[in-house]
């Protein structure tokens, strides 16, 4: 019975392409198991013991060779050499990489973020116009607005370092008094902002409550 | 093309002339000219569950000679385009019928003037459920989604294997030279079919190349009766990949057929169930399996426009 089974070769057993990853090699190799293992409802009465043990031996070899590089190249090598797969199929085709589960974009990371608004601040240098603005009585948000922009920083990058959500930045640069959150809230994110573009937080703070309170 | 499908599989119980019964309604209703043969000799109730009352003519008629065309026999039901061809009537010694009665039955089947003939075949795997099956263009299994039923299923496909081979031996008058290795296979000294082939394979390569084309010609497809949702929907998937990858004839998953208690009431009370019950799951399964077999696709919901 397990004659046309045999002439498989690992790949045709595994039912995956000849440039497979090795993820597909792993799942491939769930799916094959689940078909062939002893408690399989679909196969335990088709197979004699020493047939299943076989099947089973045969897999785990497949497997074995198509997880390990050095081996899996080894075996393509020799499938070529008889002939059961054209050369060109494996040269011509990168053999896939695998996906990884989770990807990280490393240049958004709130660290890197940091250094690139320091970096931005270093160049521009606040100097004048912050100056300028601290040494009001009042500040309002369009006053921060135009600070940030003349330094060229996103409002996303204000978020990704301090992380105050955007909707609030804006309500702060808005001078949007029934979007604003609370005050207890707003006096620690004015803070936060403050830190991040490098001005006295308890100035800027004072100032936009007193512009706040004002109107 | 009159296609002729056989039903059966190991075990009784599996709901083979509830599926039989089912799909020659649902075939007539789109049309076709459908003939129900119920070769389930001896136990023959098809009739019940096409809700008729026991047929006065039969198949009996037919093999005691009072009539020469098995079409005479074959008697309308309440169903439009939907013709019954029973053997309740039959002596209680008609399930051991003799050979050349078996084989006067076989040619009159395959020549009925239907566009779809069905067979609903019993339990079991003695030869005449074996050679009935064999006349289908496509063998139709019925299981139930149970180690049980599976079991017999694939004996009955092994038996059915064995039985084409034997027939094709003897046929080629190869028979002699094998006999024994089948005796030995008869025996379970050899695993499987497969192996003989593979005896004669290396024996005699021509011989050996015609067998399996002769088996890689045969087409089965495998039903899941009274599916509960218990095992993996994959099942059937799985069994039928099992099947195509170690044996040579082709198998095709023909899909579940949900469990459905009013299946048992509907039958108690001598009701089609297709009737009594059409929007349910149980007949939406049905019916995608007659479209399956017929080829139909799914007519679109027609909305008139308001004037």
């Amino acid at each position: 019975m397990i004659k046309k089974f045999n002439d498989l070769n690992y790949y045709e057993l595994l039912k995956i392409q000849y440039n497979a990853s090795s993820f597909e090699v792993r799942q491939a190799y769930k799916n094959i198991l689940a078909i062939y293992e002893e408690s399989s409802l679909a196969t335990y009465a088709l197979f004699a013991e020493d047939e299943r043990k076989a099947i089973l031996g045969k897999i785990e070899k497949a497997f074995s060779t198509l997880i390990d590089d050095e081996k899996r190249n080894a075996y393509d090598k020799s499938l070529v050499d008889i002939g059961e797969i054209p050369k060109n199929l494996l040269t011509a085709k990168e053999r896939q990489k695998a996906i990884p589960l989770i990807q990280v974009n490393t240049a958004m990371t709130k660290d890197n973020n940091l250094a690139r608004i320091r970096k931005k601040i270093k160049e521009q240098g606040t100097g004048k116009l912050a100056s300028v603005m601290l040494n009001r009585d009042f500040i309002s948000g369009q006053d921060l607005k135009n600070l940030r922009e003349s330094l060229g920083i996103e409002l996303e990058e204000v978020f990704e370092a301090t992380k105050i959500s955007p909707t609030a930045l804006e309500a702060i640069e808005r001078d949007d008094l029934t979007n604003l959150p609370p005050k207890i809230y707003l006096k620690s994110f004015l803070k936060s902002y403050a830190e991040v573009l490098q001005l006295d937080a308890k100035q800027l703070v004072e100032g936009y409550v007193k512009n706040m309170e004002k109107s | 093309m009159k296609r002729i499908y056989s039903i059966g599989g190991g075990k009784g119980g599996s709901g083979k002339s509830f599926i039989a019964a089912s799909l020659g309604i649902l075939l007539a209703k789109q049309g076709k000219k459908v003939v129900l043969v119920d070769l389930d000799l001896g136990a023959s109730n098809l009739h019940t569950l096409l809700g008729q009352r026991i047929p006065q003519r039969g198949l009996d008629a037919f093999i005691d000679k009072t009539t020469n065309s098995l079409e005479d026999v074959a008697l309308s039901t309440t169903i439009p385009n939907l013709y019954l061809i029973s053997s309740t009537k039959c002596s209680l010694e008609i399930a051991n019928l003799f050979y050349a009665q078996k084989l006067k039955v076989i040619n009159a089947i395959k020549n009925l003037p239907f566009a779809y003939v069905l067979l609903d075949l019993g339990p079991g795997i003695n030869f005449n459920t074996l050679d009935f099956f064999l006349i289908a263009t496509e063998g139709l299994f019925v299981a139930t989604p149970e180690p049980t039923a599976i079991e017999n299923t694939f004996v009955f496909i092994k038996s059915i294997y064995l039985r084409k081979l034997k027939l094709a031996l003897k046929e080629a008058n190869m028979w002699h030279i094998c006999q024994e290795e089948v005796a030995q296979l008869s025996k379970g000294a050899l695993k499987s079919p497969l192996d003989l082939i593979n005896i004669l394979v290396g024996r005699n390569l021509e011989n050996g190349t015609v067998f399996k084309d002769l088996l890689s010609g045969l087409k089965f497809s495998l039903i899941l009766n009274k599916f509960r949702g218990q095992v993996t929907e994959d099942l059937g998937e799985q069994l039928v990949e099992v099947c195509n990858r170690h044996l040579y004839p082709s198998f095709d998953f023909l899909g579940n057929i949900s469990y459905d208690s009013r299946v048992y009431e509907s039958i108690l009370a001598r009701n089609i169930f297709i009737r009594k019950y059409p929007y349910t799951k149980t007949v939406s399964d049905l019916q995608n399996m007659a479209r399956r077999l017929t080829g139909e696709k799914q007519q679109p919901i027609q909305i008139k426009a308001l004037k």
